[in-house]
C-alpha cells in the first residue's frame, strides 16, 4: 500500500498555478514524475502522490523544480480562470480510473511521436550528409575527366596536324617522283658513257631515306624499283625442317587449368582397356603391364621392327585374347603373317581389321588401305589374282595418290593379262 | 589523382561499328588510312580500307572475295607498291593491289586448312634481303614464300611422316639484321614455340610454355635478335632475352599473368622496342615496359654463357570491350597511335599519350 503524500500547498494567478510538495526525505527524480493534461502523480515507492486536475494545463511547458526535499510545479493553465480547487472533488472511482488510464494513454502517444520526430530528423540529417559527400566525389571525378579531355583534345589536334603533313608530303612526293624519274633516265644514260658524278640528292623533309652503299657506287635510295632488285638477293633454295611436336593426345589446344582433368580421363581410359575378367585363369602368371593391350601392342611393333615375326605374332595373339575389338592387332598380324607367309591367316586378319574398321572415315583411311594392300599382295601370292586387284583397286580408291599401290595394281592387270592370253 | 594522371594515358578517338566479324586491321604505312579484314556474315572475306579524317574513319574502299580473311600483313612490300598480303580460311595466300583489287599480284593455295597467322620482312625499307612471308596455318606446317617464287614455298617447316599435326596459331619473323640471316619463331596450339633459323635451315631452339601460344613477336624484325614476347592461353605471357643462348637451358625469360582470360595479340611499339601492348580476352589492353637487368648474361656453373631475363612493370591498363581484342597494330608513323579490333564487330583508334616520357 503506497503511502499517500498529502501535505501539499497550492496557490495560483489566473494563468499559473504553484504546487509545493514536501517529499518526507525521499528523493526524487524526474522519472518519478508523471504529468498529463489533466493528471499529475509523483510516485516514489513507497511514497505515492496523485491529483486529477480541476481543468486542463499545459503540460509541455510546464514545470517541475526538485529542491531542498521538495518538489515545485509551475503548471501553466489551458483556460485562464481561477480554480475552485486543485483537484476535482467528488470524483467517483470510475471516472478517476479512467482519467488515469487516459493520461497514460496520452503520455505514450506523446512519446511515441517524439521519438517519430527524432527519426525523421534523423534521417534528414544523413540524406544531407550523403549529398554532400556525393557532391564532393562528383567534383573531384569532373576535374579528372577535365583533365582527360583537356589530354585528348590536344592529342587530336597534334593528330590533324600530323595528318595534313602527311598529305603534303604526298604531293610532293609525286611531284618529286617525276622529276625522280626523269633524273634517272638520265642517270641510266650517262653512267653507260662515263664514270659516276655526284647526283643532287633532293630534301624530302618528312621521310626517312636511308643511303645505301651500293656495289661501287655512291647513290642515294631515291632509285626506282628496279634498280633496287639489283642489290635484293635472289629467291632462297627450298628446303623443308622436320618438325617434332611435344606430343598431345587430345586435339584441342594446351591449357594447364585442364591437364589434371585431361590427365585423369586418359588414365580412366586406359583402366577400361584392361581386361577385367578373371575367367583366364593364365592372367594371373602374366605381369600388370603384359595384360594391357596398348602395351602388348607397342610389343609386337617392336619385334616386327626387329625381325622376329613369330614373337610379334604371339604378342598380337596375347592382346587379342585380352582385346578382339581393337583392329590394328589384326592388322598388324596380317603384316607378320605375310612376312612369314602364312597367306591364308594373313587374309583372315586383314578381312577381320576391314570388319571391325567399319564405318569407313577419314580418320581410318591409313589403317584401311593398309587392309586392303596386305590383303592384296596375299591373295596375288596364292596367284588368285583377280581378287588381289580387287583390294588393290579399292586400297587405290581410298587414296589415290599413291604411287606404289598404282604401280602394284599395273602390274596385277598385266599378270591377269598375260595368264588370260596365255590359257 | 595526381600520380596516376603522369603515366601514360589510353584515349578513345574514333570507334567504328563494323557489320562483319573482323580479324586482323593494320595501318597502311605512311599514312592515316587503316584497313581492316574479316569474314561477312554470308561466309564472304571482306578487306576494307578506312580513312581517320577528324574524329572519324571515313570509308574509302570495301572489297569482298569468297574467302573470309583471317590476316594480313604489309611486311614484304615496299613503300611505294604497298600491297597487301593476306591468309585465308581457305588456306589461300594472296598479295593484293589494293589499288586494282580484283586479281591478286600473287597467289598460291599455300596449305590445306586455314591460315592463321602471317608475317612479311624486307620491304618497307626495314631490313635487309630478300622480302619474304611466313605462314602459319592449322594444317601444323610453317612456310616460307618469296613474292617471286610461284608455287612453292621458300622454306617449309612440317611435321615429321607419321606425327599427328599441331595447330600453328602464330609466325614471326626476326634476325634479319642483314641479307643473309633471318628467324622465323611459330608458336601453336600444344604450347610449343619453335625458333627455325632460315640461314641453316634448321630448328634453332625449342620449348614448351605450357599452354597454347596465341602470339610471338620479336621486339624488332630488322635487327640482331633482342626479345621475343610470346603470349598464351590463361592469361601468361612470356619475354625471353634472345641475346644469350644456353646449349641446355636456351634464352632467359620473366613471366607475367596479367589476367585471367586468353592474351590475343601482343605488338611492340615500334618507336620504342621496350614497350609492348598486350590484348586479351576480355577486352582489356595492358601497356608493359621491360626493364633490362643489370648485366644481360652471366657465366654458369660450367662456364657456359646464359642469359639473365630483367623485369616488367605494368604502364597503364583499360578495359575497351566485353569481347575479346583479336586484333592490335601500332601506327608506324604516329607515336601512341594505334587501332584494335575486337570481337564485338567494332575497331576501335586509340591514342597512348605520354609515351615520350617514359
Amino acid at each position: 500500500m503506497p503511502v499517500w503524500l498529502r501535505e501539499h500547498r497550492w496557490h495560483q494567478t489566473l494563468t499559473t498555478l504553484y504546487l509545493s510538495l514536501p517529499l518526507r526525505g525521499a528523493r526524487a527524480t524526474p522519472a518519478n514524475i508523471f504529468c498529463t493534461e489533466r493528471y499529475l502523480k509523483v510516485s516514489i515507492p513507497p511514497f505515492l502522490f496523485e491529483a486529477i486536475l480541476y481543468a486542463p494545463i499545459d503540460d509541455t511547458s510546464s514545470t517541475a523544480k526538485i529542491r531542498n526535499g521538495n518538489i515545485f510545479f509551475t503548471l501553466y493553465k489551458k483556460e485562464p480562470a481561477m480554480w475552485d480547487s486543485l483537484t476535482v472533488e467528488n470524483a467517483d472511482k470510475e471516472k478517476l480510473q479512467y482519467i488515469r488510464e487516459n493520461a497514460v494513454l496520452k503520455a505514450q502517444e506523446r512519446a511515441k511521436e517524439e521519438t517519430e520526430a527524432k527519426k525523421v530528423t534523423k534521417q534528414e540529417h544523413k540524406n544531407y550528409a550523403l549529398e554532400a559527400t556525393m557532391k564532393l566525389e562528383e567534383a573531384e571525378r569532373k576535374r579528372i575527366e577535365d583533365l582527360k579531355e583537356k589530354e585528348r583534345q590536344k592529342v587530336t589536334k597534334e593528330l590533324e596536324l600530323w595528318k595534313n603533313q602527311q598529305k603534303e608530303a604526298d604531293k610532293y612526293k609525286s611531284i618529286q617522283k617525276e622529276g625522280d624519274l626523269n633524273k634517272e633516265i638520265w642517270q641510266l644514260k650517262e653512267r653507260k658513257n662515263e664514270k659516276m658524278n655526284k647526283t643532287m640528292i633532293p630534301n624530302e623533309g618528312t621521310f626517312k631515306t636511308k643511303l645505301k652503299p651500293t656495289k661501287g657506287h655512291g647513290s642515294s635510295s631515291m632509285f626506282s624499283q628496279n634498280l633496287k632488285e639489283e642489290q635484293i638477293p635472289a629467291p632462297r633454295s627450298a628446303a623443308t625442317i622436320k618438325v617434332n611436336f611435344t606430343p598431345r593426345v587430345f586435339p584441342t589446344a594446351l591449357r594447364e587449368s585442364r591437364v589434371a582433368e585431361e590427365e585423369e580421363w586418359l588414365h580412366k581410359q586406359a583402366e577400361a582397356r584392361r581386361t577385367i575378367s578373371a575367367d583366364l585363369s593364365e592372367l594371373e602368371d602374366l605381369k600388370e603391364e603384359e595384360k594391357n593391350p596398348d602395351w602388348l601392342k607397342d610389343k609386337g611393333n617392336k619385334m616386327f621392327a626387329m625381325g622376329n615375326y613369330l614373337a610379334a605374332v604371339n604378342a598380337y595373339n596375347l592382346a587379342v585374347r585380352l582385346n578382339n575389338k581393337l583392329p590394328l592387332l589384326y592388322l598388324n598380324r596380317a603384316a607378320c603373317h605375310l612376312k612369314l607367309r602364312n597367306l591364308h591367316k594373313a587374309i583372315e586378319d586383314s578381312s577381320k581389321a576391314l570388319e571391325l574398321l567399319t564405318p569407313p572415315v577419314p580418320d581410318n583411311e591409313n589403317a584401311r588401305v593398309k587392309a586392303y594392300v596386305r590383303r592384296g599382295t596375299a591373295f596375288c601370292q596364292l596367284e588368285l589374282y583377280t581378287e588381289g586387284l580387287q583390294d588393290y583397286e579399292a586400297a587405290l580408291k581410298i587414296d589415290p595418290k599413291n604411287k606404289n599401290i598404282e604401280k602394284d595394281a599395273e602390274k596385277i592387270r598385266y599378270l591377269i593379262q598375260g595368264t588370260m592370253q596365255g590359257s | 589523382s595526381a600520380p596516376g594522371l603522369e603515366r601514360p594515358q589510353v584515349v578513345s578517338h574514333v570507334q567504328q561499328s563494323l557489320s562483319y566479324t573482323v580479324f586482323d586491321c593494320k595501318w597502311v604505312p605512311r599514312s592515316a588510312r587503316l584497313l581492316c579484314l574479316g569474314s561477312a556474315a554470308r561466309g564472304t572475306g571482306v578487306v576494307q580500307l578506312y580513312e581517320l579524317r577528324g574524329a572519324r574513319l571515313e570509308l574509302l574502299r570495301e572489297i569482298e572475295k569468297p574467302k573470309p580473311m583471317k590476316c594480313g600483313t604489309f611486311g614484304a612490300t615496299s613503300l611505294q607498291q604497298r600491297y597487301l598480303a593476306t591468309g585465308d580460311f581457305g588456306g589461300n595466300l594472296n598479295i593484293w593491289n589494293l589499288e586494282a583489287p580484283e586479281i591478286p599480284v600473287y597467289s598460291v593455295k599455300g596449305h590445306k586448312e586455314i591460315i592463321n597467322s602471317i608475317d612479311g620482312v624486307g620491304g618497307l625499307g626495314i631490313g635487309e634481303g630478300a622480302p619474304e612471308i611466313v605462314t602459319g596455318s592449322r594444317d601444323g606446317t610453317v612456310k616460307v614464300w618469296d613474292p617471286r617464287q610461284k608455287d612453292t614455298p621458300v622454306a617449309n617447316m612440317e611435321p615429321v611422316q607419321g606425327e599427328s599435326k599441331r595447330d600453328c596459331w602464330t609466325v614471326a619473323f626476326g634476325n634479319a639484321y642483314n641479307q643473309e640471316e633471318r628467324v622465323v619463331c611459330a608458336g601453336y596450339d600444344n604450347g610449343d614455340i619453335k625458333l627455325f633459323d632460315l640461314k641453316t635451315m634448321s630448328l634453332r631452339w625449342e620449348t614448351n610454355i605450357k599452354n597454347g601460344v596465341c602470339s610471338v613477336e620479336f621486339d624488332r624484325k630488322d635487327i640482331n635478335m633482342n626479345k621475343l614476347v610470346a603470349t598464351s592461353l590463361e592469361g601468361k605471357f612470356h619475354v625471353f632475352d634472345m641475346r644469350t643462348q644456353h646449349p641446355t637451358k636456351g634464352f632467359a625469360s620473366v613471366s607475367e599473368k596479367a589476367q585471367k582470360s586468353t592474351i590475343w595479340q601482343v605488338r611492340h611499339l615500334p618507336q620504342n622496342r621496350d614497350i609492348f601492348m598486350t590484348s586479351g580476352g576480355s577486352g582489356s589492353l595492358h601497356l608493359w615496359k621491360y626493364e633490362y637487368p643489370a648485366q644481360r648474361s652471366k657465366k654458369d656453373s660450367e662456364g657456359a654463357e646464359m642469359g639473365v631475363a630483367g623485369s616488367l612493370s605494368l604502364l597503364q591498363n583499360v578495359t575497351l570491350s566485353t569481347q575479346p581484342i583479336s586484333s592490335l597494330d601500332w601506327s608506324p608513323d604516329k607515336k601512341g597511335l594505334c587501332v584494335c579490333g575486337a570481337f564485338d564487330q567494332t575497331v576501335r583508334v586509340l591514342i597512348v599519350t605520354k609515351l615520350n616520357k617514359i
